[in-house]
C-alpha cells in the first residue's frame, strides 16, 4: 500500500504540475510571447522531483521558505537555463509554483502510509483540477471579449491572434469603441429599453406570482393539483413552437415593435417558475404564523402583504433575479417582434450590429461587456438576499 | 368575564368523523382543561372556537351568543399555539403589539396595554429583541403576551407547554396558574399531559374520540373515575384493573380477587364479567390493611422518593407505588374503601 501510495502521490501531482503550467504557458504566448517550446517532459519531471523532496524535507523548513526554494529552482531551470524568458512571465511562473507547492503540503510522509490516502489525494487534485480547467473554459471567451473591445481596428486587422492589452496608449484610445457605440450606435437607447423591459418584467411577473403562488401553496380551490401541474407544462412547451402563432397574433394586434408586446411575452414565459419558486417557499412558512395573524384581525391581503412577503423576502429577490436576467438576456421573441431599430433591447441591437458586415468588431465586443455587465453586477449585490432561513426562530428551534 | 356553552357540535374531516354531538356548559371565568389522547378531536374544538376550524353542526356560545358565523377575529378569544407562532421578521414588542396596531388603537394604548402585559410576564427588558434571539420559555411567555394585550374574553392555549424541555415545563405551568389568578377570565387549555391537567384546571374535561368521558374537578377524575378509560388516564403509573371473570362471581355481593373473597354490602353483582380498579398508591406493604395477599415481585423502579413495584399475583400483573424507605416482604395488602368496581362496559358501579 505504501509504495503504491508513494509512487502515486508524486505522478498525480507532477500531472497537476504540468497542468498549471501549461495554463500560464497559453495565457503567456496570448500575451504575444514567443515560446519555442513547452517542454512538458522536464516540468513533469521537475513535478516528480519536488514531490519526492517535499516527502523527503517534510517539516524540517517551514512551510514559507521550502514554497520560495522549490519555486525559485524551478523558475532559474525554467525561465533563465532553458530559454531566456521575460520577468513578468517568470513571477507568474514563481506564483503557480508556490501556489502549488503549498498545495502538496497538506501530504506528509506518514500520511502517505494510511491505507485510504490515495484516495484523498486523487480527489483532490482532480477537485481542483476541475475547478481550474472549467473556470479557464469559461472565462476565456470573457477575456477574449474585453481585450478586443478595447483594440483598434488596426491592431485588430494587422494580428488577430494577438491577445495582449496595450495598456501603453491613451485612456481615451483604450475606450475608444465604448464612446463610439454610445454616440454612433445609440447604445444608451438600448440599455434604456432593456432596462424597462427587464424591470417591468419583473415587477408584472411578482405582481401575479405571488397571490398566485400564495393560492396554490396555500388555499384549497376546484382544480388546485390540475393548475398547479399544468403551470409547469406550459414552461415546457419550447419558445420556439410559440413563436409564429404569436408573431401572427402581435402583428394583427399591432403589437409588434413595441415594449409592451415584450412585457407581455416576456411575463408569460418567466410566470410558471416564478409561480413554481415562490409557492415551494410559501408552503414552507409555518401555517400557524398565519392563523395568529387571523386573530390578530388581519385580512387575507394584509396576510399577504404584512407576513408572507416580509418572510419571503429571499425567495422573492431569487426569483425577481432569475426573471431579470431572463428577460435581459431574452433574445429569440426580442428578434422576431423587434424589427424597428428604434424599439430595440441591447440582445437584439448586437445581433443587428453583428448581421452588419461593416461594423467593426471591437464596438461589438464592447457592445457585449455592456450587456453583461449590468447582470454581473446585480447578481453580486443581490446574493446576499438569497440566503435562506429567515424564519428561524418563529418556530420550535 | 366569560363562559362557553357547546350545543351539539359536530365535527368532520371528510369522512372521518371527529367530534360528534358535543355538548358542554361552561363556568364563569373558570380553567377548563380539555385532555385526552392524541387524535382525540381537543385540539379541533379549541380551533372551533377561535374560528379557525369550520363548525359542522351544531352551535358554540360566548356569553349567550352564538360564535358560529362570527369572523374569528371578532370572537373575543385569544389563542396561544403549541409552536408560538411569532412573527419572525418583528422584535417582542412588535409581535404583542401587532393585533392592537391593525385595529388602529392610539400609540399611548398600545405602549401602556404592551408593558402591562409584559411586566405580568417579566419580559419588559426583551421587548427589542427578535424571537430567534429567545429561549423556548421566554417565546412561550412572549406569546402569551400576545394574547394578554389583546385583552380577550376566553383564552385558549394548545399544547403550549409541550415544546419545552421538562424542568420549564414545570416553572411554565406555575406561571400559568399565577396569571390565571392574576387575570381573572375564562381559559381554555389543551392538553395531552394529565399532569398539567390536574394541576392547572378548575375542572377536566377528559376527552376519547371525540366523547366526553368524564367531566369534573381534578379531584373528583382521580377520586371518583365513571369509566375505566378516566381511572387509567389520570394517574401514573396507571391504576390496575383486574378483571373478574363469570365465574369468580360468588354471589350476589361477593367476588373472589386474587384469591381473596370480597364481601360488598349494599350491591348486587350480574352474573358477569366484571372490573376493579386499584390505584398503585392504594397497595401497601402493612399487614393493617383490610385484605392482604403474597406476590411475587418481578421488578423494582427506584424514583428516589418512592420506588415502583412490579409484582404478579395469580398471573396477574399489578404495580405498586411505596415509599423508598419500606422494604417489600412476602404481603401486600390493599383497603376496602380503595376498591372501584366496573361493570362489564366498563362503567363505574358506585358503592
Amino acid at each position: 500500500m505504501k509504495t503504491k501510495n508513494l509512487i502515486l502521490f508524486p505522478l498525480i501531482s507532477s500531472f497537476f504540475l504540468v497542468f498549471l503550467v501549461s495554463i500560464w504557458k497559453i495565457l503567456a504566448t496570448l500575451q504575444g510571447l514567443d515560446i519555442q517550446n513547452f517542454n512538458l517532459q522536464i516540468i513533469f519531471i521537475f513535478g516528480l522531483l519536488i514531490s519526492f523532496a517535499h516527502l523527503r524535507v517534510g517539516n524540517k523548513i517551514k512551510i514559507f521558505y521550502k514554497s520560495i526554494i522549490f519555486s525559485l529552482i524551478f523558475v532559474i531551470c525554467d525561465g533563465y537555463i532553458i530559454q531566456k524568458l521575460p520577468l513578468w512571465y517568470n513571477i507568474g511562473i514563481f506564483l503557480v509554483l508556490y501556489f502549488f507547492v503549498n498545495k502538496i503540503n497538506k501530504y506528509s510522509f506518514e500520511d502517505l502510509k494510511q491505507e485510504h490516502s490515495t484516495q484523498v489525494i486523487f480527489f483532490d487534485f482532480l477537485t481542483l483540477f476541475g475547478i481550474l480547467f472549467f473556470s479557464f473554459v469559461i472565462l476565456f471567451p470573457f477575456y477574449m471579449m474585453l481585450i478586443t473591445s478595447f483594440k483598434t481596428q488596426i491592431a485588430l486587422l494587422v494580428n488577430p491572434l494577438d491577445f495582449s492589452i496595450n495598456f501603453g496608449q491613451d485612456l481615451k484610445d483604450l475606450f475608444n469603441s465604448y464612446f463610439v457605440i454610445f454616440k454612433s450606435y445609440k447604445f444608451g437607447k438600448y440599455i434604456l429599453t432593456s432596462t424597462i423591459v427587464s424591470v417591468g418584467t419583473v415587477i408584472i411577473t411578482l405582481l401575479f406570482a405571488i397571490p398566485a403562488a400564495y393560492a396554490i401553496a396555500r388555499l384549497n380551490f376546484f382544480g388546485k393539483t390540475f393548475m398547479s401541474t399544468s403551470i409547469l407544462i406550459i414552461y415546457m412547451f419550447p419558445a420556439i413552437v410559440l413563436v409564429i402563432p404569436l408573431y401572427t397574433i402581435f402583428s394583427q394586434l399591432g403589437l409588434r415593435n413595441s415594449i409592451e408586446g415584450l412585457l407581455i411575452v416576456y411575463t408569460a414565459t418567466t410566470l410558471p417558475v416564478a409561480i413554481y419558486m415562490l409557492q415551494g417557499y410559501f408552503k414552507s412558512i409555518p401555517k400557524e404564523l398565519e392563523e395568529a395573524a387571523i386573530l390578530d384581525k388581519l385580512s387575507w391581503f394584509g396576510i399577504i402583504s404584512k407576513i408572507i412577503i416580509p418572510l419571503s423576502i429571499p425567495a422573492i429577490s431569487s426569483v425577481a433575479l432569475y426573471v431579470f436576467m431572463i428577460a435581459w438576456n431574452e433574445f429569440l421573441f426580442s428578434l422576431m417582434f423587434l424589427d424597428n431599430p428604434n424599439s430595440f433591447t441591447l440582445s437584439r441591437a448586437i445581433q443587428y450590429l453583428s448581421g452588419d458586415a461593416e461594423t467593426p468588431r471591437q464596438y461589438l465586443m464592447a457592445g457585449s461587456v455592456i450587456v453583461t455587465l449590468p447582470v454581473l453586477f446585480i447578481f453580486v449585490y443581490f446574493e446576499k438576499y438569497l440566503v435562506s432561513g429567515l424564519t428561524a426562530g418563529s418556530v420550535k428551534g | 368575564m366569560a363562559n362557553i356553552k357547546f350545543k351539539g357540535v359536530h365535527k368532520s374531516f371528510g369522512s372521518n368523523k371527529i367530534i360528534s354531538d358535543f355538548n358542554l356548559k361552561g363556568k364563569e371565568d373558570e380553567f377548563l382543561v380539555l385532555v385526552g389522547p392524541s387524535g382525540c378531536g381537543k385540539s379541533t374544538l379549541l380551533r372551533m372556537i377561535a374560528g379557525l376550524e369550520k363548525i359542522d353542526e351544531g352551535e358554540i356560545f360566548i356569553n349567550d351568543q352564538k360564535i358560529n358565523e362570527l369572523h374569528p377575529s371578532k370572537r373575543q378569544t385569544a389563542m396561544v399555539f403549541q409552536s408560538y407562532a411569532l412573527y419572525p421578521h418583528m422584535n417582542v414588542f412588535e409581535n404583542m403589539s401587532f393585533g392592537l396596531k391593525i385595529e388602529k388603537r392610539p400609540k399611548e394604548e398600545i405602549l401602556s396595554k404592551v408593558t402591562e402585559a409584559a411586566k405580568i410576564l417579566k419580559i419588559e427588558d426583551l421587548l427589542d429583541r427578535r424571537p430567534k434571539e429567545l429561549s423556548g420559555g421566554q417565546r412561550q411567555r412572549v406569546a402569551i403576551g400576545r394574547a394578554i394585550t389583546r385583552n380577550p374574553k376566553i383564552f385558549l392555549f394548545d399544547e403550549p407547554l409541550s415544546n419545552l424541555d421538562a424542568a420549564l415545563r414545570a416553572e411554565m405551568r406555575v406561571e400559568i396558574s399565577k396569571l390565571h389568578n392574576q387575570i381573572k377570565t375564562n381559559m381554555i387549555y389543551v392538553t395531552h399531559d394529565q399532569v398539567e391537567a390536574m394541576t392547572l384546571a378548575d375542572r377536566i374535561v377528559i376527552l376519547n374520540r371525540g366523547n366526553i368521558e368524564q367531566i369534573g374537578t381534578p379531584e373528583e377524575i382521580y377520586n371518583d373515575p365513571s369509566n375505566v378509560f378516566v381511572a387509567q388516564f389520570i394517574g401514573t403509573p396507571k391504576m390496575n384493573i383486574l378483571e373478574i371473570s363469570e365465574k369468580n362471581i360468588i354471589s350476589e355481593n361477593t367476588f373472589k380477587l386474587l384469591g381473596l373473597e370480597i364481601n360488598f354490602k349494599n350491591i348486587k353483582f350480574e352474573k358477569t364479567k366484571h372490573y376493579v380498579g386499584i390505584r398503585p398508591e392504594h397497595l401497601k406493604v402493612n399487614d393493617k390493611s383490610d385484605f392482604t395477599f403474597n406476590p411475587e415481585v418481578e421488578l423494582i423502579e427506584n424514583l428516589g422518593n418512592e420506588k415502583i413495584v412490579y409484582i404478579k399475583k395469580d398471573k396477574k400483573q399489578l404495580s405498586a407505588k411505596i415509599p423508598s424507605n419500606v422494604t417489600i416482604t412476602d404481603t401486600i395488602g390493599f383497603n376496602y374503601k380503595d376498591l372501584l368496581i366496573f361493570d362489564k362496559n366498563q362503567i363505574r358501579i358506585k358503592l
